[in-house]
């Protein structure tokens, strides 16, 4: 019984901290993209490296998880749907890493008017990120609680892709300066900044229809 | 040639362990929570612990439904039992080897001319009734009480369900005992009276010539656990309702409870001091969990209760204990007067006078009354098979 007692805490430490892994991704990534878009190439550099520490940590956890849950036979009835949400969230810290690495890869050449949009774009979706691992914590503890802090996440998501609609707007309509090569480049970056809170509102949505079958 | 005597015994034993024993940990290997070896194991270690430790309460009250003074007449009743529960299973009717049991001893009743005791007749049946009813309140309850708790200690689901996982394991071994020391008496105590065994001293304990019997009668019950019981469960699934391991924890205990308040001699004791009367009965496993379950769907809100599930528990009630009065009534016939076995003779004959004669007229009356409902109830079941198999190799022929 001890045996049991101690994996039982392991794995639930582990969960903890594979969400801190996530809730830590989507900050670095917030950063990261501020500190390119400022031209701050140390800080960048420094962020990249600290991403991709994080994702090998985050996927290390998540295989751990996994195998435990199936090993010591836990959460019999719902173990696919946390290991599918795990694969979700998992992929919100892939898709921060990929695209900050997309900015060392490409360099892509953001316009000064433009810079505050960008670094508003990334912490809007970020924020979808960031407030979906609250509700993620809550289904093991209060999953009736889920529900009232996944509004967050949705709204974010919404504001996200409003705000890189009108981005794309202003890039296509009112930059005639840009060449269409770079117009394409930038709305590349954009729909890629704008991922990370799709993939939150993919988990949203899982999370939500988790959480009702949990309280039913 | 005693072994031979009680085989029927112990075939109605290893029948209900694998088709009761189900009730027990279906839900919990159904659930995945717990694996069936070890549910099988712990199931049948407390199942004899329980036939021994507790099997005479429930007992006794069948022996005074039936003197059986007869090893012949034991053998054939509980034969007679054994064949109600295996051809109703075989025809898909709802069947209690409980109430199968008591329609033998009432057809051994009928048959030597014994007069039937109204009382212990009165407390089976009224047990009958209250049995899924409570079995409904408790699991009710004692879910309100689940859900309150998991909402106020917020616990983590992975330590709530690991929880979960020990009260499943102590719910099936408590199960387990209950019902060995509820439903024994199905097994194996119409062999009490009628062999009257010595009591066996060991080193360490000594068991009455009852308790050896029931020890018998629970290795049997504990065979059909090990050896078909995981095949029931596959056959069967959960064909009622899908459960989550907290309801399969909550049908599990509450099935328990009413078992062990209709077998646990110094409950009813302790009861008995506070005014309450609790016969001490055996009761079917099979319509407490249903009861139970029921009472889950009630706390979830189920509208639209299943009334055909409900009406065969209730048809139960009545064909079972029908149907093996009959075979038993039959089979003690020709055992007498083909074979020349002594199958027991009245121990307290009906004497017909004006004040109970009445009486008698009416149970004859009602017992006819009984046998048309069931034939007419059994005809009735034969049709609706024979038109749903029409409709389809209809739709088979229309594919």
């Amino acid at each position: 019984m001890s045996l049991f007692t101690h994996t039982t805490r392991e794995l639930i430490v582990k969960l903890d901290e594979f969400f801190d892994s996530i809730e830590i991704g989507t900050l670095i990534f917030k950063e990261g993209i501020k500190a390119y878009v400022t031209g701050d190439n140390e800080a960048f550099q420094n962020h990249l490296n600290k991403i991709d520490d994080i994702e090998g940590k985050a996927d290390r956890l998540q295989r751990s998880i996994e195998n435990e849950m199936i090993v010591h036979s836990i959460l019999p009835q719902q173990r696919s749907d946390v290991i599918k949400l795990l694969d979700v969230l998992d992929e919100i810290v892939d898709t921060s890493k990929g695209s900050l690495n997309e900015f060392y890869l490409e360099i892509p050449r953001i316009p000064v008017s433009l810079a505050p949009d960008f670094i508003s774009l990334s912490e809007i979706s970020s924020n979808a990120a960031e407030e979906l691992i609250p509700a993620a914590r809550s289904f093991f503890r209060e999953p009736n609680m889920v529900r009232d802090k996944l509004i967050k996440v949705y709204y974010f998501e919404r504001e996200t892709d409003k705000m890189a609609f009108n981005i794309k707007k202003k890039i296509f309509h009112d930059m005639p300066e840009l060449t269409l090569a770079e117009k394409a480049h930038l709305r590349y970056i954009i729909h890629h900044i704008e991922s990370i809170s799709d993939r939150s509102q993919v988990a949203a949505d899982m999370l939500a229809s988790m959480a009702i079958r949990l309280m039913l | 040639m005693l072994v031979l005597f009680i085989s029927s015994g112990l075939f109605l034993g290893w029948s209900l362990g694998a088709n009761d024993a189900s009730n027990i940990f279906g839900s919990a290997v159904g659930s995945r929570m717990v694996s069936f070896t070890r549910a099988a194991i712990i199931a049948s270690v407390f199942v004899i612990l329980g036939a021994v430790l507790q099997g005479t309460g429930a007992s006794d009250t069948l022996g005074k439904l039936g003197t059986v003074n007869a090893i012949g007449g034991s053998f054939t009743i509980a034969l007679a039992a054994a064949l109600t529960v295996y051809l109703m299973t075989k025809a898909s009717l709802p069947v209690s080897s409980t109430q199968a049991i008591v329609g033998a001893i009432i057809g051994w009743n009928l048959f030597t001319g014994s007069k039937i005791d109204a009382h212990s007749l009165t407390q089976i049946l009224l047990s009958w009734i209250i049995c899924p009813v409570l079995g409904a309140a408790f699991a009710y309850l004692l879910y309100h009480l689940l859900k309150i708790w998991r909402k106020n200690t917020r616990t983590h689901l992975i330590k709530y369900e690991a929880r979960i996982k020990l009260g499943l394991i102590l719910a099936c071994a408590f199960g387990a005992y209950s019902l060995g020391a509820n439903n024994i008496s199905n097994v194996m105590g119409v062999f009490v009276t009628s062999m009257n065994l010595q009591d066996a001293s060991f080193t360490l304990f000594s068991l009455t010539g009852a308790q050896q019997l029931f020890l018998l009668g629970g290795i049997a019950i504990a065979a059909g656990i090990l050896t078909y019981s995981k095949k029931v469960i596959s056959t069967l699934g959960n064909n009622l309702l899908e459960l989550s391991s907290e309801a399969a924890m909550v049908v599990v205990l509450s099935q328990s409870l009413v078992l062990f308040i209709f077998s646990s001699a110094s409950l009813a004791s302790l009861l008995a001091r506070i005014g309450i009367t609790m016969p001490l009965v055996p009761v079917s496993s099979t319509q407490v969990v249903v009861g139970s379950i029921l009472g889950i769907g009630l706390y979830k809100g189920v509208r639209n209760i299943n009334f055909k599930l409900l009406g065969g528990i209730a048809s139960g009630w009545i064909t079972t204990p029908v149907i093996a009065g009959i075979i038993g009534f039959f089979l003690l016939f020709f055992m007498k007067n083909l074979f020349g076995i002594d199958v027991g003779h009245a121990v307290n004959p009906v004497v017909y006078n004006q004040n109970n004669l009445n009486t008698e007229i009416f149970i004859k009356y009602s017992i006819i009354v009984l046998i048309v409902i069931a034939a007419a109830y059994l005809i009735y079941l034969a049709l609706r098979e024979n038109s749903k198999s029409k409709k389809l190799n209809e739709s088979g022929t229309l594919r």
